[in-house]
């Protein structure tokens, strides 16, 4: 028989997730399991998430995956062990349109082409291995018709990359951390969908950074093996937490939301200062927006703010609701002015209708911008231009989907291979 | 009988100290009283130094104080205790020369005119209030003739500023917590003197800063209030800390005295970051003094340097031997240059033999070029100061040195 030249494909698209109870720290290295159980809430993938296309064909003669364009490698323990888990996995599959059949026993003597694109900058900081790794497995898992709920995708995509777990749902997300060593119930789970708060608003500050970060992995394992203070948060601290954000989140109290958020990013980097040697992710524009919104919370007597950053200086700033968002982009951006000549649409991206609510869609905008009337003390000069690469703003949102458009495909229909 | 006019005056210069295992959070504010022992290094007084007079006279009709030129007040509790506390312990005095005999019951009634000044800028976060304290209680102690070990003194400068208490001895200083809840048993005492391990160089990057900064009193009151991760630190890390530190330095061992001087700096700054709001104290030049020191000693293969940082964006090096603080100061010039038309001779302070050696002109060796590694960022570094580990508090017998006129008793 010749060749068989059909190509099967399935195309997907997944958000990405920030933690507001942080994971950092890993009893299992192999198995990507966590010290701690962490709680994060995913953003809306129409401003930031990954598109990926798998497709399979007897054609094909070897796995290949590109990323963002580039042919990367699949031969690392983190792919490998999630092909492995999806593929034994696999189902019987039909397409009838195509006359194609695809037998269970078949998947494992077939190969798969994968590509994979972000539609954010990877080097911004903006956890781009969570959502690429849960957009890998969820494609799979539709491609190969696999009968697992997104929890137990979950574990299988949680062996890629930690935190991807969490971009298998919309909404706020729990990993639970798991006592088992095969790690068969280190998964997450939804807490809440994303329609649940919708209220809440979020601006994430993209700021420059002139030095190249400690990966998370190695991070995370230096702090395990040498911080005195990384043991105590993860017994003592977070379990507390977790319970206490989960009736936060359920309740919409958000202030109680924002003290959790706030003061658990704030420990995670202390762990990180208490390793040896020390990591700094935050910089000192990064404390500026801290101090900003501390200040701001304070004179208002109830937090409007919350902020959370990970394992970069990239503020994650969650407002209350669309009306302190606005305000809180005013004094974003008087603070943190633009460039001169920078286009206001370059420097506001995601949903940047928020720019007109806030007076700056004109060309004179940010130079008529007053200094907020909540900050009455100076936190800085206003002279801080550049520090801040953009802005985006975004807000809770939906988990994976398949997207049936197939002009959305990475890969050409007929060949495999990148379009 | 006519107004006596007699003036009894002594002079005391005291250093200020630097914390190698920190002390932050008390359990007792009003007594300040500690959570954890701490332990110093005191500095070389020839280069940072608390000067103080103080002086006594039945024409005095008020107690009264000036600190760097400026009359303060003394009615906040801190100088109210300390005043308390070292005239109960207030002696005989004869001063045969002038004929002068103060008597034990007398000092209740006489009042003190006291002059301060540091010789080194107070706005650079270098610990004045440590130094001032310790020379204010050394100073009135000599003029009152209290028969007391430089321990118990210790008791009564601890309740003027915490840290002041490790400014009563030279050398390696250690702060008992103390149990008791009084405060008598929390005290100073030296570990070992300013000879032990005098091969150290201590040079200090004094970090310009935007911010104001929080004060340490409200801060680690607020880490204490806040801080999830302070009591685990106090209660576990701290004491397996300070018995390895004694060890360290009793021992000389370097080493070990890097490790736990550079993770416990770390540590206090992390628990400063773990308090709500979050306090920070260092800044982006602060973390590339840490990184180029993190990569110095990598790449030396034994820790050359430690570094320690207070309240504050100050760095504070510690180098193992004069040849290391010699490159250190070549890499951190090189790093760190000084703003064209800067004058060296205010742009590095204290013993400036080591600049000296240093040297100015040519290329930086190869050697410190590996040790500080690829280092294109730039930094603001107001100044430097060398120093070195150093004595105790010591009376001035030289009149000339004087803060105030020894006929009115008014500051010169």
């Amino acid at each position: 028989m010749a060749t068989e030249k059909w190509v099967f494909m399935v195309t997907a698209q997944t958000p990405t997730n920030i933690a507001v109870i942080k994971y950092w720290g890993k009893r299992d290295e192999a198995r990507i399991l966590p010290v701690n159980d962490s709680i994060s809430v995913t953003l809306d993938p129409d401003h930031l998430c990954t598109v990926t296309t798998v497709a399979v064909s007897p054609a094909f003669d070897r796995d290949r995956m590109w990323l963002n364009g580039k042919e990367i490698s699949l031969s690392g323990s983190r792919y490998q062990n999630c092909l492995r888990e999806i593929r034994s996995r696999a189902g019987d599959v039909e397409d009838k349109e195509k006359g194609i059949t695809i037998g269970k026993k078949d998947w494992e003597k077939l190969h798969l082409h994968i590509a994979s694109h972000n539609n954010f900058p990877t080097a911004a900081g903006l956890a781009s291995s969570a959502a690429g790794f849960a957009c890998l497995v969820f494609s799979l898992a539709k491609l190969m018709n696999v009968d697992e709920d997104p929890s137990h995708l979950s574990a299988i995509a949680r062996q890629g990359s930690g935190s991807a777990c969490r971009s298998l749902f919309g909404g706020f997300v729990k990993w639970t951390m798991g006592s088992k060593e095969d790690g068969s119930d280190s998964v997450a789970v939804q807490l809440a969908d994303e329609k649940h708060w919708d209220d809440l608003v979020i601006i994430i500050a993209v700021v420059s950074s002139q030095q190249k970060e400690t990966s998370s992995t190695s991070g995370m394992r230096e702090s395990v093996e040498t911080s005195l203070l990384l043991q105590h948060r993860a017994k003592e601290v977070v379990p507390k937490r977790i319970l206490q954000m989960e009736e936060a989140i359920k309740n919409r109290d958000f202030a109680s939301f924002t003290q959790l958020t706030c003061t658990d990013s704030n420990q995670f980097h202390a762990v990180c200062l208490d390793t040896s040697p020390p990591i700094f992710y935050m910089n000192d524009t990064s404390h500026r927006i801290i101090s900003l919104v501390e200040k701001w919370n304070r004179s208002e007597g109830t937090p409007q703010v919350a902020y959370t950053f990970d394992a970069g200086p990239n503020a994650v700033l969650i407002a209350r609701n669309r009306k302190v968002a606005v305000q809180l982009l005013q004094g974003l951006l008087y603070y943190f002015p633009p460039k001169s000549d920078t286009d206001m649409k370059s420097y506001v991206v995601g949903d940047n209708s928020i720019l007109k609510e806030a007076g700056l869609d004109g060309a004179s905008g940010v130079e008529n911008l007053q200094p907020p009337p909540e900050i009455k003390d100076n936190i800085g000069s206003q002279d801080q231009k550049g520090e801040v690469s953009y802005f985006i703003c975004t807000r809770p949102g939906k988990g994976p989907i398949v997207l049936q458009d197939q002009t959305q495909a990475l890969l050409d229909p007929e060949t495999g291979l990148p379009k």
